[in-house]
């Protein structure tokens, strides 16, 4: 019998976590830190099902606020996923920069993927982006006067002091191991695995800089905003993963999304770079459990549960419908489209049964109550929304208002999520 | 059944304001489909509830597998009716999150349900009292923010608990010839909205999809309703139509598409919906459309006809027998006739035969073989096939029960099926 559940189920049940997944468990597990901050994107919430898939429950999700408050302190990797660089980046600031580089220099692993792999190249180095340099490489995917787009025009190229940075294609790539991942397990078969690729960078190594995966060829299922064997020309070969040591930890930078959950080698990669790290680390960090303040009256408990799925449920068929609609919103220089609404939501429906089955260990109906009142507002907000949509006014304000609050709740859930499965793992 | 239903069965307590869930145990006790529905209506009987269901295909690619059922005791009669859920209500009400649904008693005020993803809302309908159908179905879809919700409600006439009253699904009608709008209309129901975003699971999912193409490429994919005309044995009526209509449409996952967009407020040749705002209406009811056209109505002044039957929440089959005795073509007069409209037990039908009620609704001969007629109707709410699609041919029947494997893991003997009720 298949598995139940659809795609995102078959990924989940790869045999290759299972063995990450008792590595892993062998020793005290890395805590970590996931950036959902400014200019972060969605892309954060596939973090969150690669951790999950690797029995990583010890999880938070941190903005530049605890960044710069000295939050990295108290994480052994940190991840940061796609978005608005720029935003990032002055958000962080060098202060934030400083940070990192701490936290990285003093053991800890930096994980960058897109956005978050443009942000600490030594190479991107014109303002915001200079105080940032955890990865000596470059990005080759930037000159002055790109050529005009076959497709994708409002996805094609981003701003880059006088200069552009464009995306010669934009989907499924196919990544090959480079010398620092021979023998890794995801390579095993084929010799390549599949990707994603979503405007992330085309690399080059600097002469500390391991590459642990070259773009080995393109692919049908992806979009050439350039011709498909000028597009192969440019990135055939090239780095696509980079690790780097600094001070006693370890950065990596990956032009490619190799947490998104529809590929669960790309997902095995990045596992295998942060074991290798944490298996020489774990000595110096210590399983905890967080501490339960006793279970709450379990009545108030599915009371709250059921409100937080019903306006989630509602919230997701407002954003289907709007997935209909021919908009898409530019915040900041990051372009969304209606799809990334129900993205955030179905990060937290997929995990509403679990919170179910274990409402008996739910000690935190503040938060439930919190999350219950956002997902109301935000079922108001994609209302209002589709309402402005469809009367064709402009958008925008709405639109931002609603992603900001859905990365807010989205935190906020994943947050309890993972609190409950840590206390689940620990007893 | 851990395939192709996901949900608990969701019964709702009108006159308490309450919700609860129970498990689905009738598709594993009785069968599935109409089958499990009957044995919910004989578990809840005491408390003369409507049960709404689907079908074991509903919801899938199977061709044809749109049917959804709504049973009930007909004020027409007194009798256990059920009714279809065609279109896209049968697949929605699949999709909600709820293998079935009991509705009992009466509510104090006018309540619609609205049923997402597993989750139950009894939700104040107040302002939606003496809304038509029409209006009831966009207040609906504008408040909950999305076009795709199917709305299954009643019109003035269900509210009044008139006879000839209807639920209907969206704008367009439905073939509920039991009168079961009436008892939308007794327990101050005025609506159930439906919208799920879930996935069914399947045994055997490739094996499933794979035979499910076969089948469709197999079935014939035509437009119009000369296939269900010829199988009625009444004359086509798709020339009768043809000044006026504008496109085809199909039900869920239905290989043809004989539901006939027709336009009488814009020409038909305007392809966009830029024009007037409600150009004209789809008709769904190839029997009523018969009927009409069989009293000399002119087809613009029918599917006026219908338009207005299908607004008001009537039911069109009756309703177009009743009005067949007198064609009208002035739009005022036609809505004046339409709301005088009173269930048309008394009306003969145009060959001079009574009706005759049986679970599946009236039965009218000359129109097909009575046998043929229940053994589509027994298969059909069973597997959540059209039994209209299966009355008309080009589906393999034997096949479809084959199809009962991969889906579900069960064995399924058509001989057992005519057993079943």
């Amino acid at each position: 019998m298949a598995v139940p559940g659809g795609r995102l189920a078959r990924a989940a049940s790869d045999p290759l976590f299972e063995r990450f997944r008792a590595e892993f468990a062998s020793g005290p597990l890395p805590r970590v830190a996931v950036f959902v901050g400014a200019g972060a994107s969605h892309s954060w919430i596939w973090f969150a099902d690669l951790l999950e898939r690797l029995g990583l429950f010890a999880v938070s999700f941190i903005d530049e606020q605890a960044v710069l408050s000295g939050d990295l302190g108290e994480f052994d990797v940190f991840m940061v996923g796609g978005g608005d660089t720029y935003a990032m980046a002055e958000s962080l600031g060098t202060a934030g920069a400083a940070e990192l580089e701490t936290h990285v220099e003093g053991g800890g692993f930096y994980f960058g993927s897109c956005a978050g792999a443009y942000l600490v190249l030594s190479g991107v180095d014109r303002e915001p982006f200079a105080p940032f340099e955890l990865v000596n490489g470059n990005i080759l995917n930037v000159m002055p006067e790109p050529p005009e787009p076959l497709c994708l025009a409002h996805k094609y190229l981003a701003p880059y002091g006088e200069e552009w940075v464009f995306h010669p294609v934009y989907g499924e790539v196919e990544l090959g191991p480079g010398p620092v991942s021979n023998g890794f397990k995801c390579f095993e078969g084929r010799g390549t695995l599949a990707s994603v690729l979503f405007g992330g960078p085309i690399l080059s190594a600097g002469n500390d800089g391991e590459v642990a995966a070259v773009y080995s060829g393109l692919t049908t299922r992806a979009a050439y905003p350039w011709p498909e064997d000028e597009a192969a020309r440019f990135v055939t070969g090239r780095p696509a993963v980079i690790r780097a040591r600094h001070g006693e930890g370890t950065a990596v930078a990956s032009g490619p999304h190799l947490e998104h959950p529809l590929f669960p080698r790309a997902n095995a990669l990045a596992a295998e770079l942060v074991w290798r790290h944490w298996r020489s680390r774990r000595g110096n960090s210590v399983r905890r459990a967080p501490g339960s303040r006793g279970a709450a009256e379990s009545s108030e408990v599915g009371v709250l549960l059921q409100e937080i799925k019903r306006q989630v449920s509602n919230a997701r068929i407002v954003g289907f419908g709007l997935e209909k609609m021919p908009v898409t919103w530019r915040i900041g220089v990051k372009v969304w489209e209606p799809e990334k609404i129900r993205m955030f939501l179905d990060s937290a429906w997929r995990r509403l049964p679990c919170l179910e089955e274990n409402r008996s260990r739910m000690d935190d109906t503040t938060c439930l109550a919190a999350l219950a009142e956002g997902y109301s507002r935000v079922t108001g907000l994609a209302r209002s929304l589709r309402t402005k949509v469809e009367t064709g006014e402009d958008s925008l304000e709405e639109a931002t208002s609603l992603l900001s609050s859905l990365k807010e709740l989205t935190a906020k859930f994943l947050t309890l999520y993972f609190r409950l499965r840590r206390q689940e793992d620990v007893s | 059944m851990d395939s192709m239903y996901h949900g608990d069965v969701l019964i709702v307590d009108l006159a308490a304001g309450k919700t609860e869930q129970v498990d689905f145990v009738e598709a594993d006790e009785a069968g599935p489909g109409l089958a499990a529905g009957l044995a919910l209506y004989d578990r809840h009987g005491d408390a003369d509830p409507l049960v709404f269901g689907s079908g074991l295909f509903t919801g899938t690619p199977v061709p044809g597998a749109c049917l959804g059922f709504v049973v009930g005791r007909s004020p027409l009669n007194g009798d256990l009716a059920v009714s279809p859920l065609g279109m896209y209500a049968g697949a929605e009400m699949k999709l909600s999150g709820f293998s079935a649904v009991v509705v009992k008693g009466a509510s104090a005020k006018p309540v619609y349900l609205w049923l997402h993803d597993g989750v139950a809302d009894l939700l104040d309908a107040s302002s939606l009292s003496g809304m038509d159908t029409w209006q009831t179905t966009d207040a609906i879809r504008k408040d909950m923010g999305e076009s795709l919700i199917q709305v299954i409600s009643i019109g003035p006439a269900g509210e009044a608990k008139s006879e000839a009253a209807a639920f209907s699904i969206n704008y367009w009608g439905s073939g509920d010839s039991a009168a079961l709008g009436a008892v939308m209309g007794a327990k101050n129901l005025k609506a159930v909205a439906l919208r799920g975003l879930g996935m069914l699971d399947a045994e055997e999912p490739e094996e499933l999809y794979n035979a499910a193409s076969e089948l469709i490429k197999s079935a014939p994919a035509e437009r119009g309703f000369k296939r269900i005309c010829s199988a009625l044995g009444a004359d086509d009526i798709d020339g009768w139509l043809k000044p006026i209509a504008h496109r085809h449409r199909s039900c869920f996952a239905c290989p043809s598409a004989c539901a006939t967009f027709v336009k009488y407020n814009e020409p038909p040749s305007v392809l966009g919906s830029e024009g007037v705002e409600e150009p004209g209406m789809l008709v769904t009811s190839a029997a009523a459309a018969i009927w009409l056209k069989d009293g000399g109505w002119d087809a613009e002044a029918a599917c006026r006809a219908m338009e207005a039957m299908a607004r008001a929440g009537v039911d069109m089959l009756r309703g177009a027998r009743e009005l067949s005795a007198e064609p009208l073509s002035d739009a005022s007069e036609i809505t004046v006739a339409v709301k005088e409209l009173k269930g048309a037990e008394e009306a003969a039908w145009p060959a001079g035969e009574a009706i005759e009620y049986g679970l599946f609704g009236p039965w009218v001969p000359p129109l097909a073989s009575q046998d043929d007629w229940l053994a589509a109707n027994r298969a059909g709410y069973v597997l959540g096939i059209c039994p209209t699609c299966l009355l008309a041919g080009g589906i393999d029947t034997g096949r479809l029960f084959e199809l009962c494997g991969p889906a579900a893991g069960i064995e399924l003997d058509p001989a057992a099926v005519d057993g079943m009720f």
